[in-house]
C-alpha cells in the first residue's frame, strides 16, 4: 500500500508537472486503485473492531464512563454561556424596573403639580390668602414650582394683552419698553423704546419710524409726570399705523383688480382706481387718513368722468362704507354688490 | 442547555416583555403630559423636577430649592412692575394646549382680572405658526365678559372687538376708559371736599352725576353730568353737560334766569376754563347766588 501511495503521489507530481493524456490516464488509474484499497481495508477493520468490542465487553464500563466525562467536559464549555445569558436578562429586568419607577415618579410629580396649580388658581380667583402649611421639603418645593408656573403664565398673559414688557436697564437709571401692534387678531411688528430716568426723564434709543411723532407725543402727554399716558398715546398711533399698513397689504393681496395709484409710508393717504362694470369707466378714489391715531379714513372722495356717478345713491352708500369699515372689507362688499370689478 | 436554565430564561424574557410594554405606556403618557406648554420646563424648574424624582445627587435639594425661590421672587417683582406699568391687574391665566405639532401650536387661554373698578374675563384661542425664523401669532374666537354697572356704554364696542379679535384694542380702550373714570371720580371727590355744603354725589364718587344744591334754594338742583362714551372703534370721549332742575315757582321768581341758556353757557365755560375751572366757577356762583 505504501508503495502504491508513493506511486500515487509521484503520479500526482507527474500530473502536476506535465499535462498530457498518458499521464492523466495513469493518474486516474492510480487514484481509483487507491480508493478501492481504502474501502477494502476499512471493511476489514470494522470486522476486527466488532470482534474486539465483543471480546472487550469488560472494557465497556470504562468506555461509557469516558464518554460521559467527555459529554460533561463539553457541557461545561457551553454552561458559562447560559449563565451569562441569565445574568444579562436579569440586568435588563433591573434596568427596566428602574426606568419604570423613574417614569412613574415623574408622572406622579406632574399630576401633583397640576393639582397644586389648580388649587392655587382657585385661591387667587377667590382672593384667599395662600395657605402656608408646615409640611415636607418635597411639598414645599412642589408648591414653589406651582407658583412658578402660575407666574410664568401671568407674565405671558401681560405680554399677550399688549403690555409694555417693561424692564429696568443701566442699574435702574433707565427702562426699556416694548410696544406691540396687532390688527384683526394678527400680531404685527413690535417696537422698542428706551427711556432714561436719571438725571432727567428723556427718550433714548428706539426703533420707531421717523414719521411717528414720538417727541411731540411725549410733550403733549407730559411724559415726565405721566409716562403711561405717553405710552398709551404712542401705542395708539403705532397700532393705527400698523392697522392701515395691514389694510393696504390685504387690499393688494385680495383685490388685484384694484390699482393702488398712490400711497405713502405713513399710510395716511391712499388713492385707488376702481373699474366700474356698468359704466365702463374708472373711478378714482382718494382716502385721507388725517387722524393718524385711527385706522379709518376721515375723508373719502370719488372722481369719475361720469360726474353723476359719485352722487348716485349707490356710490353715496359706498362712500359711507369706506368711511366706516376697513378698506379691504369694504371693497369685498362693493365687489359683491357688483359696483366694482 | 439545562432545563432549569431554559425555564428561568423564558420567565425572564416574559418579564422583560411585560416591563417593556409598561415602560412604553408610561412614556406615551409622559409625552402627552409634555404637550402642555405650561408644564414644559427649562432651567431651574427642570432641576427641581429632577431632584423631586430622585435623579441627581442627594444634597442637591436645598440648592435647587433656594435657586428656585430666588427665581420665583424675581418673577413676583417682575409681575408687580408689569401690573403697575400696564394698569391692568391679572388674577388668573389658564392656558390649555389644544394642539402642539412641529410648526403649529394652538392654545385656549382664559384670563381674568381687573382694571381699576372694572372686572373682566377674556377667552380666546392663540395660534402660533413657525415659518423658518419667523413666527406668526394670531388670535381667534375672542369672547369678552365685562362686569360693569354701565353695560350699555360698552356693548357695541365689545361686540365689535369680539368680531375683529382685537385683543390689544380691548385692553387699550379699557385702560383709557378706566383712566377717564378715575379722573372724573377724583375731580368729583375734590369738589365735594372743598364745597361740602353745596356739592353732593347722589350716586357715589364713581357715578356720572354731581349735584349742586343749596339749603335755601330747596327744589333747585343743578346737575353736572359727566358721561364717558366708548365708540365702536374704541374711542373714549368724555362728555360733560349741565342739567338744571328748577321748579316752576322759582322760575317765576327769577324770570331772568337763563334756564335754557345755562347748558350752553356751561359749554362755553368748559371751552374757556377747562373742566375743573368751569365746574368750580359754577359751584362758586351757586354758593354766592343766595
Amino acid at each position: 500500500m505504501i508503495a502504491n501511495c508513493l506511486e500515487f503521489s509521484s503520479g500526482v507530481a507527474v500530473v502536476g508537472g506535465v499535462a498530457n493524456d498518458d499521464a492523466a490516464a495513469k493518474f486516474k488509474n492510480l487514484y481509483w486503485m487507491f480508493v478501492a484499497q481504502q474501502r477494502h481495508y476499512s471493511q476489514r477493520n470494522k470486522e476486527k473492531d466488532s470482534r474486539n468490542m465483543e471480546a472487550a465487553s469488560t472494557k465497556a464500563g470504562v468506555l461509557s464512563h469516558l464518554s460521559l466525562l467527555e459529554v460533561q467536559a463539553r457541557s461545561r464549555r457551553t454552561q458559562p454561556q447560559q449563565q451569562s445569558r441569565v445574568k444579562e436578562l436579569k440586568a435588563k429586568v433591573e434596568a427596566l424596573k428602574v426606568q419604570k419607577q423613574q417614569l412613574e415618579a415623574e408622572i406622579e410629580t406632574h399630576q401633583n403639580l397640576q393639582k397644586l396649580r389648580l388649587s392655587l388658581d382657585k385661591q387667587c380667583a377667590d382672593e384667599e390668602d395662600v395657605e402656608m402649611e408646615e409640611d415636607s421639603e418635597n411639598s414645599q418645593l412642589l408648591r414653589l414650582m406651582a407658583r412658578h408656573t402660575q407666574l410664568k403664565d401671568l407674565l405671558h398673559a401681560h405680554h399677550l394683552i399688549g403690555g409694555y414688557d417693561i424692564i429696568k436697564t443701566h442699574q435702574g437709571k433707565g427702562v426699556c419698553v416694548s410696544l406691540a401692534t396687532a390688527y384683526e387678531g394678527v400680531y404685527l411688528d413690535t417696537y422698542n423704546l428706551e427711556i432714561d430716568l436719571k438725571p432727567t426723564v428723556k427718550i433714548g434709543r428706539h426703533n420707531i419710524p421717523p414719521f411717528i411723532p414720538v417727541n411731540s407725543l411725549a410733550e403733549v402727554n407730559d411724559m415726565q409726570t405721566n409716562m403711561r399716558a405717553f405710552l398709551d398715546a404712542l401705542s395708539q398711533h403705532l397700532n393705527a399705523f400698523a392697522g392701515r399698513k395691514q389694510q393696504l397689504k390685504l387690499l393688494r393681496e385680495q383685490h388685484k383688480s384694484v390699482e393702488v395709484m398712490e400711497s405713502n409710508v405713513l399710510c395716511s393717504i391712499l388713492v385707488l382706481m376702481f373699474k366700474v362694470p356698468s359704466a365702463k369707466t374708472a373711478v378714482l378714489c382718494t382716502l385721507d387718513y388725517t387722524d393718524h391715531s385711527s385706522c379709518l379714513p376721515t375723508r373719502v372722495h370719488f372722481e369719475c368722468e361720469d360726474k353723476q356717478l359719485p352722487d348716485s345713491d349707490q356710490w353715496k352708500k359706498n362712500c359711507s362704507l369706506l368711511m366706516e369699515t376697513p378698506v379691504h372689507t369694504a371693497l369685498t362688499a362693493m365687489k359683491k354688490m357688483g359696483d366694482i370689478v | 442547555m439545562s432545563e432549569e436554565n431554559m425555564e428561568e430564561v423564558q420567565m425572564l424574557e416574559a418579564q422583560i416583555e411585560r416591563l417593556q410594554a409598561e415602560v412604553e405606556a408610561l412614556q406615551r403618557q409622559q409625552q402627552d403630559n409634555q404637550k402642555d406648554i405650561t408644564f414644559q420646563f427649562r432651567g431651574q424648574m427642570q432641576d427641581a423636577i429632577a431632584s423631586l424624582c430622585g435623579r441627581g445627587p442627594v444634597g442637591e435639594k436645598e440648592r435647587v430649592m433656594s435657586s428656585l425661590k430666588e427665581e420665583v421672587e424675581e418673577m413676583e417683582e417682575d409681575l408687580r412692575r408689569q401690573t403697575q406699568m400696564n394698569g391692568i391687574t391679572l388674577n388668573g391665566c389658564n392656558a390649555k394646549t389644544l394642539r402642539s405639532s412641529g410648526s403649529k401650536v394652538v392654545q385656549q387661554l382664559c384670563l381674568s382680572g381687573r382694571c381699576s373698578e372694572l372686572d373682566f374675563q377674556v377667552e380666546f384661542k392663540l395660534s402660533e405658526v413657525k415659518d423658518g425664523q419667523k413666527s406668526q401669532r394670531t388670535i381667534s374666537d375672542l369672547n369678552v365678559v365685562l362686569d360693569s354697572n354701565d353695560l350699555q356704554t360698552f356693548s357695541s364696542f365689545v361686540s365689535s372687538v369680539e368680531e375683529s379679535c382685537d385683543l390689544l384694542l380691548f385692553f387699550r380702550t379699557l385702560r383709557t376708559f378706566s383712566d377717564r373714570c378715575d379722573d372724573r371720580s377724583r375731580t368729583f371727590q375734590h369738589f365735594q371736599q372743598k364745597y361740602p355744603s353745596v356739592v353732593s354725589l347722589p350716586g357715589g364718587c364713581r357715578s356720572e352725576v354731581m349735584a349742586l344744591s343749596h339749603a335755601e334754594l330747596s327744589g333747585c338742583v343743578l346737575f353736572v353730568r359727566w358721561s364717558i362714551d366708548v365708540s365702536r372703534e374704541g374711542g373714549v370721549s368724555p362728555n360733560i353737560e349741565l342739567l338744571t332742575k328748577i321748579p316752576d315757582q322759582a322760575l317765576m321768581l327769577f324770570p331772568c334766569w337763563p334756564v335754557g341758556g345755562a347748558a350752553e353757557a356751561f359749554q362755553s365755560l368748559l371751552r374757556i376754563l377747562g373742566v375743573e375751572g368751569a365746574m368750580e366757577s359754577i359751584i362758586v356762583s351757586f354758593q354766592q347766588e343766595v
